[in-house]
């Protein structure tokens, strides 16, 4: 597919560029008594990167995998698109996700674990030797992944999660592992992806690196929205993102 | 569906596992037969029956679980090594990939059960002509054991993967098959052999044509271990439609 830069909002499945990529709506996910995520809503506008932040245990991981149809929630709605994730027909052409660094068999190279998606995403196999070339694994490609360092899995899953050219990324922890140079490589590839008019979600401690690559914030504790707004609007006025996150969130001093 | 199938079998092509289990399949039949054909008291190796019985123990019972090895790990070494959550991320449709996989394990365990019977009959006549015994097994006996152990286990590696979808951890459901196959029949069988006979041990034994202590049918085991693998694929289906993934 091509990508028009003379249309930074184009919108590559044709519908209008404004509509809502993601809407979370009343979504509960109880374990037994506990509400891991509790009434949780948010909508994500296309095109913007926003950081999904949050304690341990505070509700993200579970979050997300309720917006991609890993696990189904005790009440409420997770759209992408304005569908539930299991209702989209090739979702690796339309959402990139990386929920675990570790998601490959160990003995499998990067670029057979990639040509395997590449069957069920429907992408063309040449699309493989793309990704790896974006991610920097070309090198690596036949090795098997028991060799990658941390840094080199998460950049491979990164490139799993770009093979399908989809409109929205969605990155659990994507900068763990990676060296100054990785995060700073992972950050240009984030801007440049939004800036072609996808949308970005990504959860991550590193509240500094969270500043220098998001515009907007969501902060959840306990299974509960606290803070959905633009990042100068949280954090500003002499204020860090540290300082209001820490302001928000339950700290658990142990 | 289709996409998911050619996905299945290039995720059997691209890991050493599947190499590894033809090799050691391959590595245990000739040990096993060698040492029943050699070491067996030669009276215990002279009837049709007899060897007959031999070939299919080695054969059908080694091609069988294995081929219930490899369904199992299709589902439960996708969950160990976390691939479930890609293969789902891009087949959301949870189904499709249940039908893949009992598709590919099928396909597979056709490959796995032919082999092992195949090479245990054609080794087994060789070591017994070695040691001067006459082969008494026909033409009509040869082809049951290698079309019924393929059939075996084709539809062994298929209640393999169900138990493997409803179980998901790899080591407990290994474990589990084993001792199901080489314990609990074995008892089962010893002690109440009118109940023996329907396991599905035996009765994929009786499809390869034994009728030591088995049905004397193989099609009607062949209809009861098919009703079997529907079970277990049912129960697979659900576990992994219904329930969440981590």
């Amino acid at each position: 597919m091509n990508r028009d830069e003379s249309q930074p909002n184009r919108s590559r499945s044709g519908r209008m560029a404004d509509d809502e990529i993601v809407t979370v709506t009343g979504l509960t996910k109880r374990y037994g008594e506990v509400a891991a995520v509790d009434d949780l809503s948010f909508s994500l506008q296309r095109g913007t990167v926003t950081g999904f932040l949050g304690p341990n245990g505070a509700g993200k991981t579970t979050t997300l995998r309720l917006l991609l149809g890993l696990a189904e929630p005790s009440s409420g709605t997770a759209l992408v698109f304005g569908r539930r994730y299991a209702q989209l027909q090739h979702p690796g052409r339309l959402v990139g996700a990386v929920l675990e660094s570790g998601d490959f068999h160990p003995g499998r190279s990067g670029r057979d674990h990639l040509r395997v998606l590449a069957v069920t995403s429907d992408v063309t196999p040449s699309r493989v030797d793309d990704v790896l070339d974006l991610v920097g694994l070309t090198p690596a490609a036949t090795r098997p992944v028991k060799t990658y360092s941390l840094g080199m899995r998460q950049r491979l899953g990164l490139a799993s999660a770009l093979l399908g050219d989809p409109e929205l990324l969605v990155l659990d922890e994507p900068a763990n592992g990676l060296d100054p140079a990785g995060v700073h490589w992972l950050r240009t590839v984030l801007r440049s992806f939004a800036d072609d008019g996808g949308t970005v979600l990504v959860s991550s401690h590193l509240l500094a690196e969270v500043a220098q690559s998001v515009e907007h914030v969501i902060i959840i504790d306990r299974g509960r929205v606290v803070a959905n707004a633009p990042l100068d609007e949280i954090a500003g006025h002499g204020e860090t993102l540290e300082d209001a996150y820490l302001a928000l969130t339950t700290q658990v001093v142990s | 569906m289709k996409s998911q199938l050619r996905a299945e079998f290039l995720k059997q092509r691209t890991t050493r596992t599947t190499i590894g289990m033809v090799a050691a399949l391959v590595g245990l039949v000739l040990v096993a037969i060698a040492l029943h054909g050699f070491g067996l008291p030669v009276n215990d190796v002279t009837s049709r029956s007899d060897q007959l019985g031999i070939f299919i123990d080695v054969g059908e019972n080694l091609g069988s679980l294995f081929a219930a090895l490899l369904g199992a790990m299709a589902i439960t070494g996708e969950v160990r090594h976390g691939t479930i959550r890609p293969t789902l991320l891009t087949t959301p449709q949870r189904g499709r990939v249940v039908a893949a996989k009992a598709v590919s394990s099928l396909l597979t365990g056709v490959a796995f059960g032919a082999l092992a019977t195949a090479l245990a009959a054609s080794a087994g006549s060789v070591f017994l002509s070695i040691r001067g015994v006459t082969v008494d097994v026909g033409a009509g006996d040869y082809a049951l054991l290698v079309v019924g152990g393929a059939t075996a286990a084709a539809l062994w590696a298929v209640i393999g993967l169900g138990v493997g979808a409803v179980v998901r951890s790899q080591v407990p459901t290994v474990v589990g098959m084993f001792v199901w196959v080489l314990f609990v029949e074995n008892i089962l069988i010893g002690s109440i052999p009118s109940v023996g006979k329907f396991a599905p041990a035996a009765l994929a034994r009786a499809i390869a044509g034994a009728t030591n202590g088995t049905l004397h049918t193989p099609a009607l085991a062949a209809l009861l271990l098919a009703l079997y693998t529907g079970a277990a694929i049912t129960a697979g289906w659900l576990a992994t439609t219904r329930r969440d993934f981590a």
